[in-house]
């Protein structure tokens, strides 16, 4: 990463920690309105980071935003920030706009719909393509984080050409870098309960067994940054990328959210202690986009394809950092 | 602190090394395409002279080491392409596998200018055979507490005490190894010296080890007032612990971390066709999503090497997560296999598997166990 792209980086983290704070974020979850938070993040312009320059944009790659959707899951957004900024960027590519005011998510066919309870549009698919529709979140919030089951959507604003995979793919990406966001900061928070807390006389961390249970919550969360960086390489997603990224993510939120709060004891899941925050969407993600098996059975089936001549090929050629020329 | 995606720059191997692959796939096609599996798949544990020795004939032995030494004086990344090809391929390289990867990096970090010259070209030769003198019946992942000791005589050293699972020391000319030359184990990493030590001296015993699944490449060793030169000691003497410990990034960060099991895993990949059950392509899909974050991430700790840094921890943290995945792969294939009573496998599939399912206990023991790792990683998080 280059020096402007630290700045970029920096700036909006200060931002988001300055805006999104837990209580913001408790705010969001149980009124259900978001005017006011996406006013502020709005007005900062970094929902058109994807958008061409020649449209008003930022013209980032893929690449340059994917530590911003880090920097979103670990502060637990609580709207489809991240969304709307790559919908804006799948539209504009076309030049399509999206209303200004906007909240938008990519919207597969999904077992539930992160921010669904929130949105005004979503990217949709049918027979002719991609459609921005203005859309409602129905059915139960399930995990008290303004999810939806599905949408109620109305007229379409604005066509691009596209596939639902097309969608899919973009949503578990974008899904599995904010996965990986939030699993860095249950990390963060879980090294600090461990120096903090103090049982049988000495720290929790000082403890081996604690200890052994840490390194593997750390392992788990890089090799979920790793993989969804990868899945934002390149100049757009692709599918095997974003299958390991998605697959990796679903199955490490098992551990992470295992040791985690194994660690924390009983007050990590209390409404007023922030890890249930992470937690609760981390669960929610799993559920949403493809779990770790529909990726997996994908990802082993592009594996099998003909023209593989054995695994190490098949990581090199499909699975490995691409730069863009 | 903490340890996060930073720790890992992303990374690409450079045109210069990829340009190196094609010929070296072309030549394990010619020396080792005729291998059944259940051979390759001894990967780094696989010895055959007659390999090594083709190797080296085309200067892939040694090939970091500088041209002044005798090898090509290639960089870390045509390294990793390499070793990467031998190692999918299961290519039998452990002839000159310890030699290749860490006496010559040693001896050209700490050696004197006169060890370089006469044990370098030999290595690259493939001629001169090396193995690891660390544990000791006392001394497993507790290293500091060595007890084979050095002692200062006229003119050299005198050697005595004992080494074990000493991988291939029958059919290695030397060992490097780690010993006592001052103090007692009570004083720990102190104290602690490299020798190279010819195992044709008198006074040198080495006894083989049979494991259960018939093979025999451990060894413990013996020495009885065995008489080194003074010369035979490497770098510093009492700078033994951090020498080690240098090596260790380099030893824990390469490909053969994870791609102990590829063999098996391509062999049952080949047998599933290009359509396989929804079931099989699962268990096939989430061991590649495990493995492609670590190939992302020994590609990065490739570029820090080249670049001079010491990724110690992240070498740690690599090395738990891919010694798991070599230990999954077995476990995901049997119980595929096996859960279709009524279909009768692939022969050469089930000698592979058995193999495998046999020698993976062993994948998260060699190199430092899962627990020291844990421990350096929790280090690294500064819990410890």
């Amino acid at each position: 990463m280059n020096d402007d792209n630290n700045i970029l980086v920096d700036g909006f983290r200060r931002l988001i920690a300055d805006t999104v704070t837990p209580a913001r974020v408790r705010e969001v979850e149980e009124t259900l309105s978001p005017a006011s938070l996406w006013e502020a993040l709005h007005a900062s312009g970094f929902l058109d980071m994807l958008v061409p320059e020649d449209a008003g944009g930022a013209g980032l790659m893929l690449p340059d935003i994917f530590p911003l959707l880090l920097v979103l899951g670990e502060y637990a957004v609580p709207v489809p920030f991240a969304e709307t900024m790559v919908a804006r960027g799948m539209l504009s590519a076309r030049g399509v706009s999206a209303p200004e005011d906007a909240l938008i998510v990519l919207a597969p066919a999904s077992a539930t719909l992160p921010f669904g309870k929130l949105v005004t549009h979503a990217l949709v698919a049918r027979d002719d393509g991609l459609h921005l529709v203005e859309a409602q979140g129905k059915g139960d919030d399930i995990f008290g984080a303004a999810g939806a089951l599905g949408l109620t959507s109305g007229a379409s604003v604005g066509r691009v050409p596209g596939s639902s995979d097309d969608l899919m793919i973009g949503a578990a990406a974008v899904a599995s870098a904010q996965m990986a966001g939030a699993m860095s900061r249950m990390l963060e928070m879980t090294l600090r309960h461990a120096g903090e807390r103090a049982q049988f006389g000495r720290p929790l961390g000082k403890f081996q067994a604690i200890q052994q249970q840490i390194a593997v919550l750390a392992e788990q969360v890089i090799s979920c940054q790793v993989a969804a960086r990868t899945a934002f390489s390149g100049t757009s997603f692709d599918p095997v990328r974003v299958a390991a990224a998605k697959c990796r993510a679903g199955e490490a939120s098992n551990l992470v959210c295992g040791i985690s709060h194994a660690v924390h004891g009983a007050i990590g899941a209390t409404a007023e202690f922030d890890l249930q925050l992470y937690s609760r969407r981390l669960k929610q993600w799993q559920l949403a986009f493809g779990s770790q098996q529909y990726w997996a059975t994908r990802l082993g089936m592009a594996r099998a394809a003909p023209g593989n001549p054995n695994t190490a090929d098949f990581l090199r050629r499909n699975l490995a950092w691409e730069i863009v020329s | 602190m903490t340890l996060s995606v930073e720790n890992f720059p992303a990374a690409v191997l450079p045109p210069h090394a990829e340009a190196l692959r094609q010929e070296v796939k072309a030549f394990i096609a010619e020396h080792a395409g005729a291998l059944p599996a259940h051979q390759r798949a001894r990967s780094w544990s696989g010895f055959d002279v007659g390999f090594s020795r083709a190797l080296a004939a085309r200067g892939w032995v040694g090939l970091t080491v500088p041209v002044e030494y005798g090898g090509p004086g290639l960089d870390p990344y045509c390294r990793f392409v390499l070793v990467e090809e031998l190692l999918a391929a299961g290519a039998p390289v452990a002839a000159h596998w310890i030699g290749d990867r860490q006496s010559a990096p040693l001896l050209l970090h700490y050696g004197t200018e006169e060890q370089r010259r006469t044990f370098l070209p030999g290595i690259c030769k493939g001629e001169l055979f090396f193995c690891i003198g660390m544990s000791e019946p006392n001394s497993g992942s507790d290293l500091a507490s060595v007890r084979t000791r050095a002692e200062k005589t006229e003119g050299g050293w005198r050697l005595n005490g004992q080494k074990i699972w000493t991988t291939y020391a029958h059919k290695s000319h030397y060992m490097i190894a780690l010993v006592r030359t001052s103090g007692t184990s009570e004083d720990r990493q102190n104290g602690l010296s490299q020798f190279l030590v010819d195992l044709s001296l008198p006074g040198v015993t080495v006894n083989p080890i049979a494991l259960g699944t018939g093979d025999a490449d451990f060894n413990e060793v013996f020495f009885e007032d065995v008489l080194l030169p003074a010369d035979s000691l490497v770098g510093e003497e009492g700078n033994g612990w951090k020498q080690v410990n240098a090596e260790l990034a380099f030893e824990r960060s390469g490909p053969e971390r994870i791609y102990s099991s590829l063999v098996l895993l391509d062999l049952w990949a080949q047998l599933l066709g290009p359509t396989p059950d929804p079931a099989d392509a699962a268990r096939l899909g989430k061991l590649v999503a495990r493995l492609a974050p670590l190939r992302e991430m020994s590609v990065s700790m490739t570029a820090l090497l080249a670049a001079g840094k010491s990724p110690l921890t992240e070498a740690a943290l690599f090395k738990d997560m891919g010694t798991e995945v070599e230990q999954q792969i077995p476990e995901e294939i049997a119980d595929a296999v096996a859960a279709r009573p009524d279909f009768v496998p692939d022969a050469e599939l089930m000698r592979t598997l058995a193999y495998i399912m046999q020698a993976s206990h062993v994948f998260s023991l060699r190199g430092g166990t899962r627990e020291i790792l844990r421990g350096m990683i929790a280090r690294g998080l500064g819990l410890r």
